[in-house]
């Protein structure tokens, strides 16, 4: 008698999850996973609106694919892991398409120019980067710089500059606070960012670049694209497409002038 | 000062969210600790083993990799678990109010039954063999009379507790959870005010403690009305 | 599965390369504790009563916020004041190993505090008064026989507090402290394997653990070899 019980429980409650299931693929709400505080592609405004560069590619991509949209914010070194384990279904996060996430993840086609570049104290004169754009790893040894943890900067780092002293941080805001106070003597960050909040406002008067820019294809990849877990083609194609119409129609130029004063795509993605 | 202006409501939820964080591991904490205590008070050699284990993990583990295993790992765990039951479930997810009130709970209950365990051998064996000698199950008498008296004993140490609970909450804004620790750092990134930010956390909590350890010390009164001497 | 196994192996040895940054951050952060504590002890007993509310009113602000507010305070927070990055402070403050045994010290002061004064007032009270009548000042009496008993009866509460600081080190890797938890977050962010990772952090904090409960029970039993019926 006890074994039957258990069979029907089992048998009710497979039925139960698989009409709920089904009936959530009907109108398939898409999680989509942000750092939702890195300015100016994913924040939020203090009146708590998920705004920015991202915010707008993932609803056109969502709008396109034909699912409602749901955002998960999520801190940035656990992103990746927690794609993995299924807190959501895509990273819209300004992320990097590099070799090392494309072994544990698929990306979509890029949606943004993906580069780094160092910023400092116009009061510090040192000679980073020769003629031809490569490191002079001597100097590097003599400063410290604030890298973000988990981000494709701190791969570069790693695998080009290991000799470097460098710090790691949980997020990118706190590395600009200590850029600010001295605790670092540079950082490497994104440099449209960096120009918007940081160089031409008050805080950033004192600072400049100290470097080209930075965008070696094995670490910066051949873009930002958005993240999803391996095995789902499907999924892949729709959001690609989606990417390639946005594009096409302009509207990717329209979400990158809202910030900017010029588009932040290369349009032949568009093909 | 200005800098807080328009934070205030975002502190408030968040404070919130606190207040939601704490009854609800308060509660899971006692059911932790009232379970890991009569277990290791057992005679049965496998609940004092588990019991045991218990305490040593969670005890000896720092909280933040507690919260962070939950949160990431727990799914992993769950979903494997249901797969057998139905392979059609896509994922069965644990969102950070869940894994870092569990974490607290788990953690704080470890210490919880190192405490009531303590007390409920400090319950007189007399008392405990009347009740029985009156007739009453052994389940009667530890609601009726155990737990009673061991209460009275366990609760300054239960106080600290509590104070623990209320602050492990701050570990919770590492997996992302809304509370004010967060709050703090997304308007610190927007005001560019670190220091205003943080010692309003840091007041919060000082609230929070504060009023639980009053309440503690207005339970204690109660607790030990009956001792009182007339003089 | 053997991918696993090669995975935890080599990041433990990863972690456990950062232990001594873990020991400094603790013994450090300990014996400053300690000082502190002595201090503030003197302070809570002392008839004075503006000594007593001070000590007071600073054991009740450290033990009533997070540990994890006091290290974002200190490490973000104080570098806000112009008057901060330019004082002696600073070469300590720079850098996050400085400001995370900074806020341990603190906070752990403020617990050891308590735990000495328990200590202190479950010394016999016929001892203390022994003393007096064989003519010791009060002064002397507490140097030659509370202290001595004190420490030994705070030893059981101090060993949960000095592994309480143990598992609060862990902390510090959220402000850059390069410690066991700190490389074990970076391996987690390069390898996107957090369960394996920190399940093996989390084992070796508990031999860890285990070890100083083995340490400081080998201790009281030192301590109170004299005692024994």
């Amino acid at each position: 008698m006890k074994v039957n019980k258990k069979i029907v429980g089992l048998v009710g409650v497979s039925l139960l999850s698989i009409m709920h299931f089904s009936s959530l693929h009907a109108e398939e709400s898409i999680r989509v996973g942000m750092e939702c505080n890195y300015y100016p592609f994913n924040y939020k405004d203090s009146s708590g609106e998920l705004l920015g560069y991202d915010v707008d590619v993932a609803k056109g991509v969502t709008d396109l694919i034909g699912s409602d949209v749901e955002f998960v914010c999520q801190e940035w070194n656990g992103m990746v892991p927690a794609l993995l384990a299924n807190k959501f279904d895509l990273i819209v996060a300004s992320m990097s398409i590099t070799e090392s996430r494309s072994k544990k993840i698929d990306f979509s086609v890029p949606y943004r120019v993906s580069v780094g570049r160092l910023i400092g104290p116009k009061s510090l004169d040192i000679k980073l980067f020769d003629e031809n754009d490569k490191p002079i790893v001597e100097n590097f040894k003599k400063v410290r710089i604030g890298v973000e943890r988990a981000s494709n900067y701190a791969d570069y780092f790693k695998y080009v500059l290991p000799e470097a002293d460098v710090v790691l941080y949980d997020g990118t805001e706190t590395g600009y606070l200590d850029l600010v106070n001295g605790r670092v003597d540079m950082i490497i960050t994104n440099p449209m960012k960096a120009h918007l909040k940081f160089l031409s406002k008050e805080d950033g008067a004192g600072f400049e670049f100290k470097s080209p820019a930075i965008d070696d294809v094995k670490f910066f990849g051949p873009g930002v694209g958005i993240g999803m877990r391996k095995g789902q083609p499907e999924l892949k194609a729709k959001v690609d497409s989606a990417i390639k119409t946005l594009i096409k129609n302009g509207k990717l130029t329209e979400y990158a002038l809202k910030t900017f004063p010029f588009p932040i795509h290369n349009e032949a993605w568009g093909e | 000062m200005e800098a807080l202006s328009g934070w205030w409501d975002d502190y408030f939820w968040a404070s919130i969210v606190v207040l939601k964080i704490f009854l609800t591991s308060l509660i899971f904490m006692v059911l932790f600790g009232l379970v890991g205590a009569t277990a290791k008070l057992s005679n049965n050699v496998v609940a004092n083993k588990l019991a045991s284990i218990y305490t040593v993990v969670f005890r000896g583990t720092p909280e933040i990799l507690v919260v962070l295993l939950l949160y990431f790992g727990s799914a992993l765990a769950l979903t494997t678990i249901a797969q057998v039951f139905d392979p059609s479930i896509r994922f069965i997810d644990i969102p950070p109010f869940w894994a870092g009130t569990f974490a607290i709970s788990f953690i704080v209950g470890s210490y919880a039954t190192e405490t009531f365990r303590g007390a409920f051998l400090s319950v007189s064996q007399g008392n405990i063999e009347a009740a029985r000698a009156l007739g009453l199950t052994r389940f009667q008498t530890l609601l009726h009379v155990q737990i009673p008296e061991m209460w009275r004993v366990a609760l300054p140490p239960f106080g600290n507790h509590m104070l623990s609970l209320v602050k492990d909450t701050s570990l919770i804004s590492i997996i992302g959870l809304n509370e004010t620790l967060y709050i703090a750092k997304q308007a610190t990134s927007v005001t560019g005010k670190p220091f205003t930010m943080y010692i309003v956390v840091g007041a919060i909590y000082l609230g929070f403690s504060t009023v639980i350890t009053l309440v503690v010390m207005l339970l204690e009164k109660y607790a030990n009305q009956h001792l009182k001497v007339e003089k | 599965m053997t991918e696993s196994i090669s995975l935890i192996s080599g990041s433990v040895f990863s972690m456990l390369s950062g232990i001594g940054v873990t020991f400094q951050l603790i013994f450090i952060s300990a014996i400053l504790g300690m000082i502190l504590a002595v201090i503030l002890l003197l302070m809570r007993i002392s008839n004075k009563w503006y000594l007593n509310y001070l000590a007071q009113l600073y054991i009740y602000i450290f033990r009533g916020t997070p540990i994890l507010v006091q290290l974002f305070i200190i490490y973000y927070g104080l570098p806000q004041f112009e008057f901060v990055r330019e004082s002696f402070l600073w070469p300590v403050l720079r850098d996050g190993f400085g400001c995370a045994v900074v806020a341990l010290f603190l906070n752990s002061a403020a617990y050891t505090t308590e735990i000495l004064r328990g200590g202190v007032l479950s010394v016999d009270k016929g001892l203390v008064e022994a003393a007096s009548a064989l003519g010791l000042s009060k002064r002397q009496s507490f140097i030659h026989i509370t202290a001595p008993i004190a420490i030994r009866l705070s030893l059981p509460a101090y060993s949960n507090e000095f592994i309480s600081l143990l598992k609060s080190t862990a902390l510090a890797s959220t402000i850059t402290v390069v410690d066991m938890t700190g490389i074990g977050r970076t391996i987690v962010s390069e390898t996107f394997a957090p369960y394996e990772i920190y399940i093996s952090l989390a084992l070796i904090y508990i031999v860890l653990t285990f070890i100083i409960q083995k340490i400081f029970g080998s201790l009281e039993s030192i301590l109170s070899r004299y005692t024994k019926k």
